[in-house]
């Protein structure tokens, strides 16, 4: 598929603002075809540049919360598993959690050759699908800014219980206030009142993620200005 | 003297990989533990799965049963226009007039008959006891134009069946016969003139009360029914 054919697909896939609860429904929708996914998780289809990030995300953790061979790693909203295949090298077993089955199955394809990784549909907003203490390390990336607050705090929640006493965590967004941030905010700006699409990009601010962190329970909680223009929050489940 | 820090402690390194062992297989028994919850979650979902189906049953069996109340109210209403009707009839008899009328309404039957002669479906059809079943019962409120009956039958005194008809009122639907049941004869064991006992008849339910009978010519020459119901059939819905 070209990139043009991509675009024109991803585009007619998305769904309208009032949708954007269903988390579900949206991204089902634009899960479709492997290279929308591709497209509506990443912003492209080329799977070098998906390494590419993924690498470059690993090294955020590995330099933020630690990264260990002896980890059991949850990521939270895995997608095509852009960073589940990359890193499922580097930790004991990383478990993928999606609201999406659509962007699963293209997960599952992507990670045929990788025994240590497990993919589960999530029911709803939440991760009630798994026991609490279970993981050395929680991390959501690229997420946050599709979902409403509530959900982002929601899903905060719902690490802190999954992690074994002393886990780690780390949620990341982007900050209205970088130069990147302002341009997809005026972006989403120009959409017509009645048109803006459901997945729109919504910012976070630094104090909005450490509120988070520190009302669920976590310590250590830090927040951090990354290099791409994105803000991390980091945690430890207090044990 | 203490030794110098480049210097690796045997023992000391001795006890990391032991305790890097310990902390992997503690990881490897949690990785496990979330694996298993997982599965039992998906034979909860499963069990769930099976309980919407059970409800499902459940609400299919009360429409059959809402279904079945109204057949039998429908019933009890015509059971009562008929007593009217026939109240009604004996008053016209013991009249004045319809013994006056008599003799024109013979001649009339008379030219009648003459008529039906060439029209063996509104002929009365006496019955015959067949050994037979219905693989789509008729025995339902049709809110469709049309109905296939489909199902099998031979008549126990061995005689061939040469053509299926369903007469709803006085109006004929042939049918196809001779369809293979290969269930039916493992079951009753051969059936020389009926080697092939299934059938197949599409007919029309317009709206309102009809009277079906379903019927089997044998041996090319007549016609005798297998079954005979009251059908109603409702316009669809919106």
């Amino acid at each position: 598929m070209t990139s043009s054919d991509a675009n024109q697909r991803w585009s007619e896939s998305t769904s309208t603002l009032g949708d954007r609860s269903e988390y579900k429904k949206v991204w089902n929708l634009q899960s479709q075809d492997p290279d929308v996914a591709s497209l509506a998780v990443a912003g492209h289809m080329d799977e070098a540049k998906l390494e590419l990030t993924a690498q470059s995300f690993i090294g955020t953790l590995r330099e933020t919360v630690g990264l260990g061979p002896n980890d059991v790693v949850l990521e939270i909203g895995c997608g095509i598993a852009r960073v589940g295949k990359p890193l499922s090298k580097e930790c004991l077993h990383w478990f993928g959690a999606d609201i999406s089955g659509g962007m699963l199955a293209h997960a599952a394809a992507r990670l045929s050759e990788r025994p240590n990784t497990t993919l589960v549909e999530l029911a709803t907003v939440g991760l009630q699908e798994f026991p609490r203490d279970a993981f050395d390390l929680v991390y959501c990336t690229i997420v946050f800014m599709h979902l409403f607050e509530w959900d982002r705090y929601r899903y905060v929640e719902e690490a802190f219980r999954v992690l074994r006493p002393g886990g780690r965590c780390y949620f990341d967004n982007f900050p209205l206030d970088s130069e990147h941030g302002w341009k997809v905010f005026t972006e989403g700006a120009r959409y017509p009142v009645d048109r803006r699409p459901a997945h729109i990009s919504m910012a976070s601010t630094r104090e909005e993620l450490g509120a988070y962190l520190r009302k669920a329970g976590f310590e250590d909680v830090r927040v951090r200005d990354l290099p791409n223009q994105l803000i991390a929050a980091t945690g430890r489940k207090p044990g | 003297m203490n030794p110098k820090p480049e210097e690796p402690n045997p023992r000391a390194a001795a006890l990391q990989a032991e305790l890097d062992q310990v902390k992997r297989r503690e990881a490897e028994f949690r990785a496990n533990m979330v694996q298993e919850f997982l599965d039992r979650g998906e034979r909860n979902t499963y069990l769930h799965t099976l309980r919407e189906e059970r409800v499902a049953l459940i609400k299919r069996g009360q429409e059959a049963s809402a279904d079945i109340e109204y057949l039998v109210r429908k019933l009890e209403a015509e059971g009562e226009r008929r007593a009217a009707v026939e109240a009604q009839l004996g008053g016209l008899w013991d009249s004045w007039s319809w013994k006056l009328t008599a003799p024109l309404r013979i001649v009339a039957r008379l030219f009648s008959r003459g008529a039906a002669a060439g029209a063996p479906a509104g002929a009365e059809v006496e019955g015959a006891v067949f050994t037979y079943y219905l693989h789509t019962s008729p025995f339902r409120i049709y809110h469709e134009d049309a109905f296939t009956l489909r199902g099998w039958a031979f008549p126990e005194d061995g005689r061939q069946v040469t053509s299926v008809r369903a007469v709803v009122d006085a109006r004929t639907f042939v049918g196809r016969h001779g369809l293979e049941e290969p269930e039916v004869i493992a079951r009753y064991g051969a059936q020389p003139a009926n080697p092939r006992p299934g059938f197949e008849i599409r007919f029309e339910t317009p709206p309102g009360r009809h009277r079906l009978s379903l019927e089997a010519q044998l041996e090319g020459s007549e016609w005798r029914w297998i079954m005979r119901t009251s059908i109603w059939c409702e316009p669809k819905g919106p």
